[in-house]
C-alpha cells in the first residue's frame, strides 16, 4: 500500500535496462538522480561522520597520537587493545545482561501497556476519556528533572530500590508511548472493527485480533524507543541501584570516565560498545520500523 | 489530529475501558503525576535538600521576578525554541523527500540518517565537543579552506547556536520518519495532476506536499517546541555545567538542576521554575493545538 | 525528542519533590554514637569511583578486616566518579545511606549539618592523633562542633609546562617561572610571541586560586566571605589582563578540567595543574608531547600548595555504629593508606607516613620526582576551598569572574556580587 513495502528488500530492477523510477513509477533523470545521491552522501557524511571518528579513535594503539593536527581519520595500526581493556576495566558482560534485562523488561511493558492504554484512549467510549487522555498529555509535559528523588522515595517505601524492578518501572508505560499508539488507533478506519462488531467479537477480541495486528509497525517504534531509553539512561539506575553486581552497562562504562582511567580511547571504546547494540538492533527491526511508519502511525 | 467522527463501538462492558487503562494510568500516576505533584507543593516552601522547608506563600516565585539567572533562562529556553523548531519543521520535510523516492541503495541512506536518534545524547554531546573545539576537526577544516578557526564553544550566541544545531543534527532522523508516514499519504494523483498543469517542483512542494502534510507540521511543531523549551543536556554538555561565560546560556531546566541538585540544593526554588517551566509547556502545547484546530475548521 | 529525558547521563539529579515528611535530619535514627560496644554485623562500605582500578586492594582489605572481627561482615559498593553528589543526595534524603562512605570536604558539610554524619572527636578522638594535623581538621564544619570524617587519601601536585612551547616564544624552558608574578609575565610573553595562539593559562581563577594567592576567603567566625578584599581584586585585575591578551585561553570561561587537560595534551594551552597520575597518562597518550614535558612546583603566595582531602565518614544513622567506626579507622590507618599509596599516585594523610622512605628517596624517574616533591610540600598543605563553598557557590563565582573578564563588571564589582550570593547561599543553607 505504502511506499515503504515497495522500499523492502525486493528483486532488484531488470537487469537489461537499468531504469530508475521513482515511487510513481516515473523516469528520474540522470542529473537529478546524481544530485540526489550527491544530497544523499552529503548527509550521510553530516550524519554518520562523527561516529566513524570515534570509532576511529577506538582502534588507534597506544602509541598512537591522537590528538594529532591535522587529525589522522584512520588508525595507523588497528586494534582491538582498547576493547580488551575495557573489559578488564569493569564487568562488561554482566553489565550489558543487566542492561538486556532491563530493556527487554521496557519493551515488553511498554508495548503490552502503551497499546492497551492506546487502544482505549482511542477506541474504547466512557465517562472520564478526556481526563485520561489529558492525564497523559501532561503526564508528557512534567520535567523529568525536576522529580527523580521523588520517584526514588516512592521506590524506597514500595521495597524496591536496589533492584532491577525498581529501574524499569518508572519507565515503564511512559505517557508518549501510549499517545503515539493512541493516534496508530485513531487512524485506523472504523470499518474494520465494525465488521468485527458486527460478528459479535467481543473488545479484548477487536483489540487483540483486528486493532493489534494492523499497528505493528507503530509497537516496532515503540519498541525501539523503548529499548532506546532503558538502554542509554543513567541516572535513574544509579540513583536506584546500590549493588554493583546489578549495575547496567551506561553506569559501568562511567568507571571510564574516572580520574583513574582517563583515557580517550578508552572513552570512545566505551562509547562504541554503548552505541552499537542499539544500532545493531535498529538495523534488525528498521524492516518493520519504517513500515510501521507508513501505516501513518505517528501521523498527526 | 483528526478523530474520525464515525459510529461508536458500543459492545464493551463499563469496566473494560478502565482496565485498558489503568496499567498505564497507574504507573504515570504513581512515578510521574504524584512526584510532580510534590514538586507543586515544594514551589511554596523554603525546603533544601536535607532540610524540610516551611510553607513561604510565593515567596520564590517574587525572588524569580529579581533573579537575572531565571530572565536569562526563560530567554534561552525562548530563543531555543524559535532558533530550533522552525528548522525541526522544515529540514525533515526536505530530507524525507530527498529519500522518499526509491532508488537504489535508500534503505541504507534512510537508516544511516537514524543513526544520530538512536545514540544517547551523552555520547552526542562527547563527540561534539570535540569536533567544534578550537583545535577540533571542524575548525581544522575551516582554516584549510581559508575561514579561519571560529571559537565556537567560547562566544556565548555562538555556543547556543552550536547546541541548536546538535538538537537539530540529532532530531533530524527523528521527525523525517515522522514525514516520511505523512508524504506516503498523500494522494499520488494530486502530484500528478499538478504535473500535468506544468506545475514545477517547487510550486508542487508548496502547493501539494506542504498542505497534504501540514497537519504533520503542527505535530512536529508541537513535538519539537516543547523539547525545546525544556533542553538541558545539548546545552549542559556544549557550556558547560554553569552555563557558558558568565551563565550567559543557562537554560531553565539547568538552572533547575544548579539550584535543586546536590545535598546543598534549594528544593524551593528550584520547584517553583519547575513548575514555571511546566506552565510554559503546556501554554505552548495549547497553543499549538488550538492553531491546529482553527486550520481544521 | 525521542530520547528519554532521563536518558542523560551528565549528572543532573534534581532533589526537587521529597514529600516534606520524608527528609532524613538526625538524631530519631536507629543509631547510636557511642561506638564502644564490639565490632560487629554487616555494614556496607561506598567507595567513590575505585573498583576499576583497585578492586583486587580493596578486596583484600575488607577480608582482613573480617578476619581480625569474626562476625562483622563489610559488603562493598563503588559508585562511579559522575553523579556522587546526586547518589548520595537520593540515599541521604530516602535514608539509604551506606554506613561509611567516602567523601570528600564539601560533602560533608551539608550531611554533619543535618545530623547524618557521626561526629569523630566523639566517637572515635583516640585516633586523632594518628593523622596530620591538617587533614584532620579538614572534615571540621563552621557552625558545628566535631569532626565528621577520618581523612583518607590527598593529593597534590605540581604544574606541567610544555618545553617546545616555551623555546618557541623564546623563554627559558629550563627557568620555568616560580612566583605569580613570573607565570603572569611569561604568559603574556607567549601571547605576544604566538599572535595569541598558545595560551599559557587555561583555567579562570577559581577559590582556591584566590586562595593560594593569598587572599582571604573567610571571616573569622566562618559566617561570610571576605574573597572580595585588595588582594582578591588585584588577582581578578591581572586575570583580566592575560584574557584580553589572550594570554588566558579565549575558551577559559566555558572550560572543565577535562577540556583544559586537552587543551594542554594538543599543545594550545603552554601550562596546566596537574599530579603524578598524569604524568602516566601523558606517556600514553601523548607519546610526543612526553618529552617536551617540564614540571615545576605549583605556584604559591602563601607558602602553602593547595591539596585535595578525601575522607571516610560514618553515617550517624548506622546500626552498627563499633562495626563502622572500626572500619573506617581500618580502611585509613597508617598502614593501609601507606599500601594504597603504593598502589596509586596519592599521599597518605596519617602522621609520619610522608617521612616513609617512598616518599623521600628520589632514583632519578620523573615519577618518583614528582612523588617526593608533592610529599614534602603536603606536609604543610592547605585545602583552600572552605568546607562550605557549595556547587552553587562555585558557580556564581565562576560567572562573576567571567564578567569581570569580558569587561562586563570592574573586578572589584565582580567579586563583590559573588561574595554577596555565596553570602546569600551560605545563609539559605542554615
Amino acid at each position: 500500500m505504502s511506499v515503504m513495502e515497495k522500499v523492502r528488500p525486493k528483486a532488484p530492477a531488470p537487469a537489461r535496462e537499468p531504469r530508475v523510477t521513482d515511487e510513481h513509477g516515473r523516469r528520474i533523470r540522470v542529473w537529478e538522480l546524481a544530485l540526489r545521491y550527491l544530497l544523499l552522501l552529503g548527509v550521510l557524511a553530516l550524519t554518520v561522520g562523527p561516529f566513524l571518528w570515534q570509532l576511529s579513535t577506538s582502534l588507534k594503539g597506544p602509541t598512537e597520537d591522537i590528538f594529532s593536527s591535522p587529525p589522522k581519520f584512520l588508525p595507523g595500526e588497528p586494534t582491538l587493545h582498547n576493547y580488551e581493556r575495557v573489559s578488564e576495566t569493569i564487568p562488561v558482560w554482566d553489565y550489558a545482561f543487566n542492561s538486556l534485562k532491563v530493556a527487554t523488561a521496557n519493551v515488553v511493558t511498554n508495548c503490552v501497556g502503551a497499546a492497551l492504554a492506546g487502544y482505549a484512549l482511542a477506541r474504547l467510549r466512557y465517562r472520564g476519556r478526556r481526563a485520561a487522555t489529558l492525564a497523559f498529555i501532561l503526564a508528557m509535559l512534567v520535567p523529568v528533572e525536576g522529580i527523580i528523588i521523588a520517584q526514588f522515595t516512592t521506590m524506597r517505601e514500595l521495597g524496591l530500590n536496589n533492584t532491577l524492578v525498581g529501574v524499569v518501572l518508572p519507565g515503564s508505560i511512559s505517557a508518549l508511548n501510549v499517545l503515539l499508539m493512541r493516534n496508530a488507533f485513531l487512524n485506523l478506519p472504523y470499518e474494520i472493527e465494525e465488521a468485527a462488531y458486527v460478528d459479535g467479537a467481543n473488545v479484548w477480541q477487536r483489540f487483540l485480533r483486528i486493532a493489534l495486528p494492523s499497528v505493528k509497525g507503530t509497537v516496532a517504534v515503540v519498541a525501539i524507543f523503548a529499548f532506546m531509553g532503558a538502554w542509554d539512561d543513567f541516572l535513574w539506575p544509579l540513583i536506584v541501584l546500590s549493588d554493583p553486581s546489578k549495575f547496567t552497562l551506561t553506569i559501568g562504562l562511567n568507571y571510564l570516565h574516572g580520574t583513574f582511567a582517563n583515557d580517550e580511547r578508552l572513552v570512545a571504546a566505551g562509547t562504541i560498545i554503548a552505541v552499537a547494540p542499539l544500532i545493531a538492533l535498529f538495523a534488525c527491526l528498521q524492516r518493520y520500523f519504517f513500515r510501521g511508519v507508513g501505516e501513518g502511525a505517528v501521523k498527526g | 489530529m483528526a478523530t474520525p467522527t464515525v459510529s461508536r463501538i458500543r459492545r464493551q462492558l463499563p469496566t473494560s475501558p478502565w482496565l485498558f487503562a489503568a496499567p498505564g494510568l497507574l504507573i504515570i500516576g504513581a512515578f510521574i503525576l504524584y512526584p510532580f505533584l510534590s514538586t507543586l507543593v515544594n514551589a511554596f516552601t523554603d525546603r533544601r535538600t536535607l532540610i524540610p522547608g516551611e510553607f513561604v506563600g510565593l515567596a520564590n516565585f517574587r525572588e524569580l521576578l529579581g533573579d537575572d539567572m531565571f530572565w536569562i533562562g526563560l530567554r534561552n529556553s525562548t530563543l531555543y525554541v524559535v532558533g530550533v523548531v522552525p528548522a525541526l519543521v522544515i529540514l525533515p520535510l526536505l530530507l524525507a523527500m530527498l529519500v522518499q523516492k526509491n532508488i537504489p541503495g535508500i534503505t541504507f541512506f534512510r537508516s544511516a540518517f537514524y543513526t544520530p536518534v538512536v545514540a544517547s545524547i551523552v555520547v552526542v554531546g562527547l563527540i561534539w565537543v570535540w569536533l567544534l573545539d578550537e583545535r577540533g576537526l571542524v575548525n581544522s577544516l575551516l582554516e584549510t579552506i581559508g575561514v579561519g578557526r571560529i571559537g565556537f564553544l567560547s562566544d556565548q550566541w555562538l555556543l547556543l547556536l552550536s547546541a541548536m544545531a546538535v538538537t537539530v543534527w540529532k532530531g533530524l532522523g527523528y521527525y523525517m520518519i515522522i514525514y516520511l508516514a505523512a508524504l506516503a499519504n498523500v494522494p499520488r494523483e494530486l502530484h500528478e495532476a499538478a504535473a500535468v498543469d506544468g506545475a514545477g517542483a517547487i510550486r508542487r512542494f508548496v502547493t501539494v506536499t506542504v498542505p497534504a502534510v501540514r497537519s504533520t507540521m503542527v505535530l512536529v511543531g508541537a513535538l519539537s517546541s516543547v523539547a525545546a523549551f525544556k533542553v538541558f543536556s545539548e546545552v549542559y554538555l556544549m557550556a558547560g555545567p554553569s552555563g557558558g561565560p558568565a551563565g550567559e546560556d543557562t537554560t531553565l531546566v539547568m538552572l533547575v538542576q544548579r539550584t535543586g541538585t546536590g545535598l546543598t540544593g534549594r528544593v524551593g526554588y528550584a520547584s517553583a521554575i519547575s513548575v514555571v517551566v511546566f506552565v510554559v509547556t503546556v501554554a505552548l502545547m495549547l497553543l499549538v493545538l488550538r492553531a491546529d484546530r482553527r486550520d481544521e475548521t | 525528542m525521542p530520547i528519554s529525558r532521563r536518558a542523560l547521563a551528565a549528572a543532573f539529579a534534581v532533589c526537587v519533590a521529597l514529600p516534606l515528611s520524608a527528609c532524613g535530619s538526625g538524631g530519631d535514627g536507629g543509631g547510636t554514637a557511642d561506638a564502644s560496644g564490639k565490632v560487629e554485623g554487616d555494614i556496607t562500605f561506598q567507595t567513590w569511583n575505585l573498583r576499576a582500578n583497585f578492586k583486587d586492594y580493596f578486596e583484600g582489605v575488607i577480608a582482613d578486616f573480617e578476619k581480625k572481627y569474626p562476625g562483622t561482615k563489610v559488603k562493598w559498593v563503588d559508585q562511579p566518579a559522575e553523579g556522587y553528589a546526586d547518589k548520595i543526595s537520593a540515599d541521604a534524603a530516602g535514608g539509604t545511606l551506606p554506613d561509611v562512605v567516602n567523601v570528600s570536604p564539601d560533602l560533608v558539610a551539608p550531611l554533619a549539618k543535618a545530623g547524618l554524619a557521626l561526629d569523630l572527636d566523639k566517637a572515635a578522638g583516640k585516633y586523632k592523633k594518628e593523622y596530620l594535623d591538617g587533614a584532620w581538621a579538614s572534615h571540621q564544619v563552621p557552625g558545628t562542633q566535631g569532626t565528621y570524617a577520618f581523612p583518607w587519601y590527598l593529593n597534590t601536585g605540581p604544574l606541567f609546562y610544555n618545553k617546545a612551547l616555551f623555546k618557541e616564544a623564546g623563554l627559558d624552558a629550563d627557568q620555568p617561572p616560580k612566583t605569580y608574578d613570573e607565570v603572569f609575565d611569561a604568559a603574556l610573553k607567549m601571547a605576544k610571541e604566538t599572535d595569541g595562539k598558545v595560551a599559557t593559562l587555561a583555567n579562570v581563577p577559581t577559590i582556591e586560586d584566590f586562595g593560594r594567592y593569598g587572599v582571604e576567603l573567610m571571616n573569622k567566625q566562618g559566617n561570610g566571605f571576605s574573597f572580595n578584599d585588595a588582594k582578591g581584586v588585584e588577582l581578578l585585575t591581572k586575570y583580566k589582563e592575560l584574557y584580553d591578551a589572550k594570554a588566558l585561553d579565549p575558551q577559559a570561561l566555558t572550560a572543565t578540567p577535562e577540556s583544559s587537560g586537552k587543551k594542554f595534551l594538543t599543545g594550545a594551552v603552554a601550562m596546566n595543574p596537574g599530579s603524578a597520575l598524569d604524568l602516566g597518562n601523558f606517556k600514553k597518550q601523548v607519546p610526543n608531547l612526553y618529552k617536551n614535558i617540564g614540571i615545576t612546583d605549583q605556584i604559591t603566595s602563601t607558602g602553602h600548595v593547595n591539596m585535595y582531602v578525601m575522607g571516610v565518614m560514618v553515617n550517624a544513622q548506622t546500626k552498627r555504629t563499633p562495626a563502622a567506626v572500626a572500619f573506617a579507622h581500618y580502611v585509613t590507618d597508617a598502614e593501609h593508606q601507606m599500601s594504597f599509596a603504593k598502589q596509586v599516585a596519592i599521599f597518605p594523610s596519617t602522621a609520619g607516613s610522608l617521612d616513609d622512605p617512598y616518599f623521600t628517596k628520589e632514583d632519578g624517574t620523573d615519577e618518583t620526582r614528582v612523588r617526593v616533591a608533592a610529599a614534602k610540600s603536603l606536609k604543610n598543605a592547605v585545602n583552600y576551598t572552605p568546607v562550605l563553598f557549595s556547587e552553587q557557590m562555585k558557580t556564581e563565582l565562576r560567572n562573576e569572574v567571567a564578567k569581570a573578564l569580558q569587561g562586563k563588571e570592574s573586578p572589584k564589582e565582580a567579586l563583590d556580587n559573588a561574595v554577596k550570593a555565596c553570602d546569600t547561599l551560605l545563609q539559605q543553607q542554615g
